[in-house]
């Protein structure tokens, strides 16, 4: 176990630091003139962090999902949170808002996400407590409204706005700098931290609620920490680079598939996991077809969905 | 280690409780049990086995009156705390979740903070399944399945062991050994057993039985005094046929099976 971990950091490492080097412009690193300084520190190294950042959100939000919902299918995007972040984002693109600069679409997405997280919570909300069930119905129907609207300002718009909108649907890390960075870091760390915190207890719900009781845990309580947590990481995630599939979903299985389902490892393995893919997706999508660049959500699905049907065919494998 | 003095440990005062408001599932329910107890809770389907269960786990609330363990009342302690006392399993347990052995086991260690008095090690060979610690509870048989959850409480260090029909769905070979299992937990720890059944044959084998009909219990002492004719017609609106041992054989001295039965 701990030999898969520390094989799994040092990959995570090797691939972030051949990210910084690699591009559309190869940088040899013993050899760095300013411009290529310029370049590592201003557009390489925030860009990779933030699809780190946003990648080890949705691995380990997508790990804690699928364990409060008892779902194996369910990812980040399936609460509409994603959704309620792409409107307001969007709206904010083709409208060309910019009240607040550079963070005037990253703030607009996750309010979006925020109170699209809070408005699915409460719909899930019955009796004292949180219900797999309604939460997922609620997020599925809430996410068709909110992509139906988009949808339709998208039709009606020009066709200003209109590229980079669709581009930061299927995630669009070009505009990542330093200045989001702290922002993003904070809540997906949070979210991180308070959902490593309830590891134990989210093992104990994916045996049931009424074990979670038996083993000393309140099971609507603990799904409550657990949906906050989520709701941080997965606003803070869409506001970084806009919607990124795929990660939520396949991450957490995989990790299951390499070190089993206990969370306490799944989780830190899923982020990590998350991390890496964004990593290497990001990386051939700027490089591919150099100088345009393919939003990362698209390359992740390419990447991801082959392996997810492998993984289908083994067994045991896909479940919680 | 234990004497044979037996402290109240589980007490319902005049329980009632309801799914809906218009009409009392459980009704004015009171009883008592001490530790070292081995009670079989026997009733038609609907009758209010598991709903009791679930009331003495604190999972259910009580609509009117008290329920206590260990003197205080159940909703007081902290959840960790009551976990430390009783533990409950439900008829339906997730068998597919490719946990191993041992991670299962080790989720008893939740409630404490330190290590529990009994290691993960010692509850998975208590349980007979050593060899087996590393495989994956989806490899294991239904029988060695449930086990591993009866390991799983054993860690918790309940002294009072809930079980919803936990022998639902095994071969008769995995009900026996089940029941052997928790007899043998019973002797060696002292806790109380109180699980729920449907198989009148094999609530022979408990020292005590509580028979419910309609959320109230009909009749609660020893299989003698319970298992009759009169009061299995009422519970279950059948007619058996009790088939007794010969006089001189005392049924507290019955082993596992085969000198008491009921003929259908």
């Amino acid at each position: 176990m701990k030999l898969k971990l520390l094989i799994m950091v040092l990959i995570a490492f090797a691939i972030f630091t051949v990210a910084l080097f690699i591009g559309p412009r190869v940088i040899n690193p013993f050899s760095i003139n300013e411009i290529e300084k310029e370049i590592l520190i201003s557009i390489r190294l925030p860009r990779i962090i933030v699809s780190v950042l946003m990648g080890m959100a949705l691995g380990a939000s997508g790990a804690v999902l699928q364990g409060i919902l008892r779902n194996p299918l369910a990812d980040p995007y399936i609460l509409g949170i994603s959704s309620g972040a792409a409107l307001t984002a969007v709206v904010g693109i083709i409208s060309g808002l910019a009240f607040w600069g550079t963070f005037t679409i990253p703030v607009l997405a996750f309010i979006g996400a925020l109170i699209t997280g809070v408005f699915v919570g409460a719909m899930g909300w019955k009796r004292g407590g949180f219900w797999p069930e309604r939460l997922l119905l609620a997020g599925v129907g809430l996410g068709f409204l909110f992509s139906a609207v988009l949808m339709l300002i998208m039709s009606i718009s020009s066709d200003q706005g209109l590229r980079r909108a669709i581009l930061w649907i299927f995630g669009d890390l070009s505009l990542a700098d330093w200045s989001v960075i702290p922002y993003g870091f904070v809540f997906i760390t949070a979210g991180f931290v308070i959902s490593l915190s309830r590891a134990n207890a989210l093992n104990a719900l994916i045996l049931g609620d009424e074990l979670t009781h038996s083993l000393g845990f309140s099971p609507r309580k603990e799904r409550f920490i657990l949906f906050v947590s989520v709701g941080l990481m997965t606003a803070a995630s869409v506001s970084l680079g806009g919607m990124i599939g795929f990660i939520g979903l396949l991450i957490p299985h995989i990790g299951r598939f390499i070190i089993g389902p206990d969370s306490k490892i799944l989780i830190p393995v899923s982020a990590l996991g998350g991390g890496i893919l964004l990593c290497i997706a990001d990386l051939i999508g700027k490089s591919l077809l150099s100088p345009m660049e393919l939003p990362a959500g698209i390359i992740t699905a390419i990447i991801g969905a082959p392996y997810f049907l492998y993984l289908l065919r083994r067994k045991d494998v896909l479940r919680i | 280690m234990f004497s044979g003095y037996k402290n109240t440990i589980l007490e319902f005062e005049r329980v009632g409780f309801s799914y809906n408001r218009d009409k009392p599932f459980i009704k004015d329910m009171s009883f008592s049990l001490g530790n070292g107890e081995f009670v079989g809770l026997l009733g038609a389907n609907g009758s209010g086995k598991s709903t009791i269960l679930k009331l003495a786990s604190g999972i259910l609330k009580t609509s009117d009156g008290n329920i206590n363990i260990w003197g205080k009342h159940i909703q007081s302690y902290k959840n960790k705390d009551r976990a430390k006392l009783l533990s409950y399993l439900p008829q339906i347990l997730d068998m597919q979740i490719p946990f191993t052995v041992k991670e299962l086991v080790s989720m008893g260690m939740y409630p404490y903070d330190i290590l529990p008095k009994l290691t993960v090690d010692e509850a998975i060979e208590m349980v007979g399944l050593t060899d087996n610690a590393e495989s994956l509870i989806t490899n294991l048989s239904a029988g060695e399945r449930r086990r591993v959850y009866i390991a799983m409480t054993m860690v918790q260090g309940a002294g009072l062991v809930l079980l919803d029909e936990p022998l639902a769905n095994l071969d008769i070979k995995y009900q026996i050994e089940l029941l052997r299992l928790l007899k043998k937990l019973k002797e060696k720890r002292d806790i109380a057993v109180v699980m729920a059944l449907h198989d009148i044959n094999i609530a022979l084998q408990f020292e005590k039985i509580m028979l419910i009909k309609e959320g109230e219990i009909l009749c609660f002492g020893n299989p003698e005094t319970v298992l009759t004719k009169d009061l299995l017609k009422k519970a279950f609106d059948v007619d058996v046929e009790i088939i007794r041992p010969s006089k001189s054989r005392n049924v507290g001295e019955r082993q596992d099976y085969g000198e008491v039965y009921i003929k259908y």
